[in-house]
C-alpha cells in the first residue's frame, strides 16, 4: 500500500475503511486512548527516574504575591497586609517542611499543623490563616486561583488579617520538581517580633508553585514560645535565581493532546464533506455530535493550566 | 444540514449537556475531585444522548454504541489525564 493509500485508509471515507477513516474506528480511537494512558505512565516513570528533569518552571516573586493580595484587598475595601519578616520565614520554614518530608497538605503527615510554624517563630497570634498553591508559572496565576476558590478567596479577604508572610520555595516533589508558594495570614497578639524583611524572600525565578490555602482563623492565646534567632531562619531562601529548563509533564500532556484532538476535528470535518457530497450511506454516529464532543474536549484543553491549590 | 435542522432539538440539548460539562470545569476550577465527576458525567451523558438519539432516529447499532463509547473514552482520557497533571 503506497503511502497516499494509506493516509487516505487512516483519514479518509473509502472503499478500503469502509466508508469511515480507519482513525474514526472505535478500536483506532481505543488505541489512542490507550497510547495516552501509556503516556502518562511513561512521564511518572520519568519523574521517578529522572527526578530533577521533570518539573514546572515557575517565576514567583513574593513581593508581587503579596502586591496582588493587596489588589484584591483594596478591591473589596479592605485594608492592606502589611509584610511580616517573621511570616516570611515561617511561611518558607514551612515549605521546606513540605519537601523534606514530601508532603502536599496543610498538616504534615505526624501532625505538624500551619500554626506550628507561627509559633516557632515567635509569632503570636490572634488570627492565622494559610494559602498553598504549586506548579504556577507565575504569581497573577496563584493569586487568581486563589481567588477564584471560595475558601482561599475567604483567607484573602479576611478583614482581620493585618500582616502576610511569603514563602517560595523550590524542590522535588513525588519525583517532580516542583515550586511551592506558602501565604501566612496573621494578626499578632500584642507584639510580636519581626525579623527584618531581608532575604526571606527573594524570588524571581524558576519553580514550580503549589499554593494551599487552609482557611482558619483560630483566635487563641499563644504558649510562650522559644524564637530562633532571626539569623537561624530559613532565610537562606530556597530559591535559586538561577533560571532552569524543566520537562513539564502537564506541558507536553498538553500537546499531545491538542495533536490528537486537532487532528481528530479535522478527520471529522474531511468524513463531513464527504459524506454529505458523495452521499455515502453508512451505519455509524453523528458526525456533528464527535465534533461537538471533541470541540468541548478542545476548549477544555486551552482552558486548563497548570497549578493547584488546595 | 437537513439532518441538524430535522433533529434542531436533539442537538441543543446535546450542546446544552457540553456546555454545562465545560461551564462546570470553569465554575469549579478549584475543586479538583468535583471537576473529575462533571467530565466522567458530560462523557456519559455524550453516550446516553448518543444511544437516545439513534433509537428514536431508529437506526440504532450495538457499532454506533461502541463508536459513542470509544470517542467518549478517548476525550475522558484526555481531560482526566490533564486535570490529574494540572
Amino acid at each position: 500500500m503506497s503511502v497516499l493509500k494509506l493516509l487516505a485508509h487512516l483519514f479518509i471515507p473509502h472503499e478500503s475503511n469502509n466508508q469511515k477513516a480507519k482513525i474514526l474506528h472505535p478500536i483506532s480511537l481505543t488505541f489512542l486512548a490507550v497510547f495516552i494512558v501509556g503516556f502518562q505512565v511513561l512521564l511518572s516513570l520519568g519523574g521517578i527516574s529522572f527526578p530533577k528533569t521533570l518539573g514546572y518552571a515557575a517565576n514567583i516573586s513574593p513581593a508581587e504575591v503579596i502586591r496582588l493580595t493587596n489588589v484584591q484587598r483594596a478591591a473589596s475595601g479592605l485594608s492592606a497586609v502589611t509584610e511580616n519578616g517573621t511570616l516570611d520565614a515561617a511561611a518558607l520554614a514551612k515549605g521546606n517542611d513540605m519537601l523534606a518530608k514530601g508532603y502536599w497538605a496543610h498538616f504534615a503527615p505526624d501532625g505538624t499543623s500551619p500554626w506550628s510554624f507561627f509559633l516557632k517563630f515567635g509569632y503570636k497570634y490572634q488570627y492565622a490563616g494559610e494559602n498553598l498553591a504549586r506548579d504556577f508559572s507565575d504569581a497573577p496565576s496563584a493569586v487568581n486561583a486563589w481567588m477564584n476558590s471560595p475558601t482561599h478567596k475567604e483567607n484573602i479577604l479576611n478583614p482581620h488579617y493585618k500582616e502576610v508572610g511569603i514563602g517560595v520555595v523550590e524542590g522535588s516533589l513525588a519525583g517532580a520538581n516542583t515550586t511551592i508558594i506558602v501565604q501566612f495570614f496573621g494578626t499578632a497578639l500584642g507584639g510580636s517580633p519581626s525579623i527584618p524583611i531581608a532575604k526571606a524572600k527573594d524570588v524571581g525565578t524558576p519553580k514550580p508553585v503549589l499554593k494551599v490555602v487552609v482557611s482558619s482563623p483560630v483566635p487563641k492565646p499563644s504558649p510562650p514560645q522559644v524564637t530562633p534567632s532571626p539569623s537561624a531562619t530559613p532565610q537562606k531562601e530556597a530559591i535559586s535565581t538561577v533560571s532552569k529548563q524543566l520537562f513539564s509533564p502537564f506541558s507536553y500532556t498538553k500537546n499531545l493532546s491538542l495533536g490528537i484532538v486537532g487532528l481528530l476535528l479535522l478527520v471529522l470535518s474531511i468524513d463531513l464533506i464527504v459524506v454529505r457530497h458523495k452521499r455515502i450511506a453508512r451505519i455509524g454516529g453523528r458526525t456533528l455530535a464527535h465534533i461537538a464532543y471533541l470541540g468541548m474536549v478542545l476548549a477544555v484543553i486551552l482552558i486548563l493550566k497548570a497549578g493547584q491549590i488546595i | 444540514m437537513k439532518h441538524f435542522v430535522k433533529h434542531l432539538p436533539h442537538y441543543l440539548s446535546l450542546f446544552g449537556i457540553l456546555f454545562a460539562g465545560f461551564a462546570g470545569l470553569i465554575l469549579f476550577s478549584y475543586d479538583k475531585h468535583f471537576q473529575l465527576s462533571i467530565i466522567i458525567a458530560s462523557a456519559a451523558s455524550y453516550v446516553a444522548w448518543g444511544v437516545v438519539h439513534h433509537i428514536l432516529h431508529k437506526d440504532f447499532h450495538f457499532e454506533i454504541f461502541l463508536e459513542y463509547l470509544a470517542v467518549a473514552i478517548l476525550g475522558l482520557v484526555i481531560i482526566l489525564s490533564l486535570i490529574i497533571r494540572s
